[in-house]
């Protein structure tokens, strides 16, 4: 199968997968464990239902916590967690390459 | 088996049965019907849920007893999407529950027979407060890009500001008739239901409107897909495979600080005891066949995954599934063979994996 390092990969996301969960129900007072969210799971309309301003601290959120920037109108990254772990792998490589 | 009301309006489509109640399967190919919703809008009768109208002040302490989500604090003019367990937690309903003022309504997609269903609301309905909308009203769901521009012709244009998961009367002709903010299709949609006294030239006028934008009909079937490109819950593809709402990831529907509802002792004994198992989205490659419900996911030679729900995608191009992995697998980004331990590669991924148009729409536009 076409896995590099099939463990190094689960253990890179399941790291960004734990920040950004924690940082979430932190941020918007979750009644939720991190266990309980499920990382397709919709964050703004229905799903977790978090709305437009919602939607700038999730920016601010993925922004500080992984030193990343997310360009405007960027609402396809928003869509839920893993969304959101799969732009922060694609900023960090396209970092490291360009470094 | 409980036909559809409209069925004379549906002449020429392909019904089939859910669960002892008739559905429009499918009125065109599937690949007419999927652009239809995609660049237009397509209207299918959604009169296979179940539907139910209690008292606010009664029915919340109701529906709260029966249902995992918070159903007392649902806003005024607001739906909460929640769904109904068995005494074991395992799914017998997709639910919305809207509020709307004076009165609660309760639509069930369900994946158990009528009969059982109408025994469960009988059962917790004591003071016999539960309305039985099932037979005196249609359903009809208008979906796609073009949505919006269907509902503001019918009702005006103050009809682009509800939010999504709202409700809201309007009149038509001498009667009110619910439209419902919802739909699982990530394009725009609404549900309209009507007592049976307007229902046929509800299902013209609608359909007339929907012909203008550029729409047509549609079926059940193209829905399921849809449903599955945009991950949203489908009770009767992997809720009706899987069953444990907790695996499903659906913990969103649910208020863990209440302990009182049907199911409520198994769901919170399964989450106690922490997931084993978790539901994640699967590609084929391009070119590949489909993947098959029941089909094992191996890594290395250890089996680690099933899938439980597929479809084809025509915006991808490709077969899209979804799989219950063991948990330490569950992961997007990775690699496993299907079938065998030699079997052909596919890929977890983040779902949804296509980015609805309707997400570009913007208010000021319409």
């Amino acid at each position: 199968m076409g896995n590099a390092n099939f463990q190094a990969l689960i253990d890179r996301r399941m790291g960004i997968i734990g920040t950004l969960k924690q940082e979430l129900i932190k941020r918007f007072n979750l009644p939720f464990t991190p266990e309980d969210l499920h990382e397709d799971v919709s964050l703004l309309g229905s799903g977790l239902g978090l709305d437009s301003l919602d939607a700038l601290e999730i920016v601010l959120c993925v922004e500080s916590c992984f030193k990343v920037k997310v360009p405007d109108n960027s609402i396809a990254v928003l869509r839920s967690i893993n969304s959101l772990v799969d732009f922060v792998i694609c900023e960090q490589d396209g970092e490291a390459a360009a470094r | 088996m409980r036909n559809l009301q409209l069925a004379a309006r549906w002449v020429g489509a392909t019904l089939a049965e859910r669960h002892g109640v008739e559905v429009v399967s499918r009125v065109a190919d599937f690949e007419t019907e999927y652009n239809l919703v995609r660049d237009s809008v397509a209207l299918t009768d959604f009169s296979f849920l179940r539907r139910y109208r209690l008292p606010t002040d009664q029915g919340i302490d109701l529906l709260d007893g029966l249902l995992p989500g918070n159903v007392a604090r649902i806003r005024y003019g607001r739906i909460m999407q929640t769904f109904m367990a068995d005494d074991d937690g395992r799914l017998q309903a997709d639910c919305y529950v809207a509020n709307n003022d004076e009165e609660m309504i309760l639509l069930c997609e369900a994946a158990a027979p009528d009969d059982v269903m109408a025994r469960i609301i009988r059962e917790a309905d004591r003071e016999g407060i539960a309305q039985d909308l099932t037979d005196s009203h249609v359903l009809l769901s208008i979906d796609g890009f073009r949505a919006w521009a269907v509902v503001r012709d019918l009702f005006g244009v103050d009809v682009l500001g509800l939010p999504y998961l709202s409700v809201e009367l309007y009149p038509f002709e001498k009667e009110q008739i619910y439209l419902f903010r919802a739909g699982k299709t990530s394009e725009f949609g609404y549900l309209l239901m009507a007592p049976l006294s307007v229902a046929d030239r509800l299902f013209e006028t609608v359909r007339d409107a929907v012909t203008r934008q550029g729409g047509g009909t549609c079926g059940v079937e193209v829905h399921d897909a849809l449903r599955l490109e945009g991950r949203f819950f489908n009770i009767h593809a992997e809720g009706l495979v899987v069953g444990d709402p907790l695996v499903l990831g659906l913990q969103w529907m649910m208020d863990f600080e209440k302990s009182d509802y049907r199911g409520a002792a198994a769901i919170m004994r399964r989450r106690a005891a922490g997931l084993s198992r978790k539901v994640i989205g699967v590609l084929a490659s391009p070119g590949e066949n489909r993947l098959g419900i029941g089909t094992h996911l191996f890594h290395g030679a250890d089996e680690v995954g099933e899938v439980v729900a597929d479809a084809w995608s025509p915006g991808l191009d490709r077969w899209v599934a979804l799989a219950v992995f063991r948990i330490d697998m569950a992961y997007a980004g990775l690699a496993f063979a299907l079938g065998s331990p030699q079997g052909r590669e596919v890929r977890t991924i983040s779902m949804p994996p296509i980015m609805a148009k309707s997400f570009s729409v913007k208010l000021d536009e319409m």
